[in-house]
């Protein structure tokens, strides 16, 4: 075999799931437009339910975007592995001889695509409801950053939850302690930007942590499948 | 090459690069300052922001202590020993806070460049010892306090 | 191979079963000798501390539990990965049994350090990086715990839960390092490897006496929870109803 066939076999793992993904979420549109509609209800429910004071609303916004952009993406996770493990089709990529690595980071790929992404391009227009001073462009860079962490993360607690009946709430559980130190230092990256202040530290402690998932989580989540597919 | 053999390789790529791109970034972020901490020095010379929340620390300086007498403010200095900056305060302070203790504040600096406190916490030191020894310590000139002993007060 | 012949040995849940059993009233007894002692000591003959006064006792329980809490998240992941890689059984029942004893211990450093930090301080609770991080590690465990007890098959249970002690492995340098990264209320640690302790020696031999206690309870507790968890599993084998007949029991 040619090393120029061979690298399309290596980029037909990655590109033929890719591709694959986000058909399917294409068809199925609700998957991704239920997150983004979470996200849109949530938010304006903290003005309802604090107050319409701009000058409060201000405080609270970095965070509040944050939390519910976290909340989001939770929501979204389940769905990251169940419908194939249910169809039988994660039990093909297990058995095939090509990487799971490469099939796990196409499909968190694809799940950031279809919803890190839309979330982190519908903040700017929540941030203006939350009459958030500044920094929108940190706002839009941080959850840039932070959802594809986020959803590199979360693959390994859905992988770990996939053969579960009910596996939805105790994903959430598993997985929100390790979003803890994204959440810090996103929310105070944007704290810091509408307060003009200099945000190069967390932004780069956010990158170092998006760096440091993409070596390590799809391995975590590919062990984690050849357990719990295996077993059940 | 085999391509199974050949993705391993790209995954071993991938393994390096990322992992050396978080110890990169690491590195970068741990030289500046983390939590916007700023000790007297930085916010006497003007370091420090104006208007922003930050949180700053220092020994209380010893008679700079001014309680007024009608509502619950409280003024009073943080000093390193060399510079000191001014501080306003209006709430209950913790017990442990005392002249020449070391105090962490949380709040902004104002126009003046008062430090205007929205919360005082009295840091206590990792250092514990009977009032004896620390009697005798301080009659020898020792040095029992890190942070805020054997500091000379005057400006 | 005679080298790692007590590997392998080890890996036998009979084998540990019948070794432990010895050693379990000796170990319990230096506990509650080292506890007793560790205790009194600290309490009644310890100097007062020439600032907190009497509030710093708290020292004797909240350092040691928060030793452990570190301690026994370490061995819980080691077991894990011990029982990944070697597909150990025992190694996986001592992981199980380390999940409630260390969030146990967790609970108990949280709710000592709100109690120490409301006289000094001046608060029951700030959310300050050390704290934090102990209450993320608290979350860790009941993580852990949650996820063990969710699945119907054992052997799936086991290994996700080893995964997930790994991936939460990540938190625990962050936790330790935290106070230096951010400078907050908590102080620095008091006992460190590399240079002399900051603590009066008066109050440092009892200090060192609970932690030392500590150690030996929750070895205690471990083998107690092991051992249990070791009958239920293998109940269904000659040893354990061998063991049952001669007891008399059940």
């Amino acid at each position: 075999m040619t090393a120029e066939t061979s690298s399309r076999a290596m980029t037909g793992t990655f590109g033929a799931t890719l591709r694959r993904d986000l058909l399917l979420a294409a068809r199925h549109p609700g998957d991704w437009i239920n997150p983004l509609v979470f996200f849109l209800i949530a938010i304006s429910l903290i003005p309802l339910g604090v107050g319409p004071e701009s000058k409060v609303l201000a405080v609270l916004a970095p965070g509040v975007l944050w939390v519910m952009a976290l909340l989001a993406t939770l929501l979204s996770l389940d769905g990251l592995f169940r419908s194939d493990f249910e169809d039988g089709a994660l039990e093909q990529c297990l058995v095939s001889p090509s990487l799971l690595y490469f099939t796990v980071l196409a499909k968190v790929v694809a799940h950031w695509l279809v919803t890190g992404l839309p979330l982190t391009l519908l903040s700017p227009v929540l941030g203006l409801m939350l009459s958030l001073p500044g920094g929108y462009g940190t706002l839009c860079l941080s959850l840039l950053i932070g959802t594809a962490t986020m959803s590199l993360v979360g693959a390994v607690g859905a992988a770990l939850t996939v053969s579960l009946q009910r596996g939805g709430l105790l994903l959430s559980l598993i997985v929100m302690p390790l979003y803890v130190p994204i959440l810090i230092f996103g929310a105070s990256a944007v704290n810091d930007a509408a307060q003009g202040v200099e945000v190069g530290v967390p932004l780069a402690i956010l990158g170092a942590f998006l760096a440091l998932a993409l070596a390590l989580a799809p391995m975590a989540a590919s062990a984690a499948l050849r357990v719990c597919v295996d077993s059940d | 090459m085999h391509p199974v053999r050949r993705q391993r390789l790209l995954l071993v790529l991938f393994i390096v690069v990322f992992s050396s791109v978080a110890i990169g970034l690491m590195a970068y972020a741990l030289r500046a300052n983390i939590n916007l901490f700023y000790p007297p020095s930085q916010i006497v010379s003007g370091e420090a922001p104006v208007n922003t929340r930050i949180r700053a620390g220092g020994c209380v300086r010893p008679g700079s202590v001014e309680r007024s007498k009608t509502t619950l403010e409280t003024r009073f200095s943080l000093t390193d020993g060399v510079v000191d900056f001014p501080v306003v305060y209006s709430g209950i302070l913790p017990d442990l806070f005392a002249e020449g203790e070391a105090a962490v504040v949380n709040g902004s600096l104002n126009k003046e460049r008062v430090f205007v406190a929205t919360e005082v916490l009295a840091k206590h030191d990792e250092e514990y010892m009977p009032p004896e020894v620390a009697e005798a310590m301080s009659q020898s000139g020792g040095d029992h306090d890190e942070t805020c002993g054997g500091m000379a007060y005057g400006s | 191979m005679a080298s790692w012949q007590w590997f392998h040995r080890l890996g036998s849940p009979r084998w540990f079963y019948e070794k432990t059993g010895g050693w379990l009233p000796w170990l319990t007894a230096v506990a509650l000798v080292l506890l007793v002692l560790g205790t009194v000591w600290g309490l009644a003959f310890s100097p007062e501390d020439f600032k907190q006064g009497n509030s710093y006792r708290i020292i004797y329980i909240h350092v040691p539990a928060a030793f452990l809490a570190l301690a026994g998240y370490y061995i819980m992941a080691v077991c894990g990965a011990v029982g990944l890689i070697w597909r150990m059984k025992l190694a996986f029942m001592v992981m199980k049994s380390a999940a409630p004893i260390g969030a146990g211990l967790t609970f108990v450093s949280l709710v000592t350090g709100a109690i120490w930090g409301k006289p000094t301080w001046g608060t029951w609770w700030a959310w300050d990086a050390r704290i934090t991080s102990m209450l993320i590690l608290f979350f860790l465990y009941l993580g852990i715990m949650a996820l063990q007890s969710a699945f119907q098959n054992r052997e799936a249970a086991d290994k996700a839960s080893a995964i997930l002690a790994l991936v939460g492995t990540v938190n625990i340098p962050i936790i330790y390092k935290s106070v230096d990264w951010w400078y907050t209320l908590h102080q620095p640690a008091t006992l460190k490897l590399t240079s002399a302790p900051t603590i009066h020696a008066s109050m440092l031999y009892p200090l060192l006496t609970m932690v030392v206690a500590f150690y030996v309870f929750y070895a205690v507790v471990l083998l107690l929870y092991t051992r249990h968890e070791i009958l239920r599993r293998e109940s269904r084998t000659g040893w354990v109803r061998e063991l049952i007949a001669k007891e008399g029991g059940l």
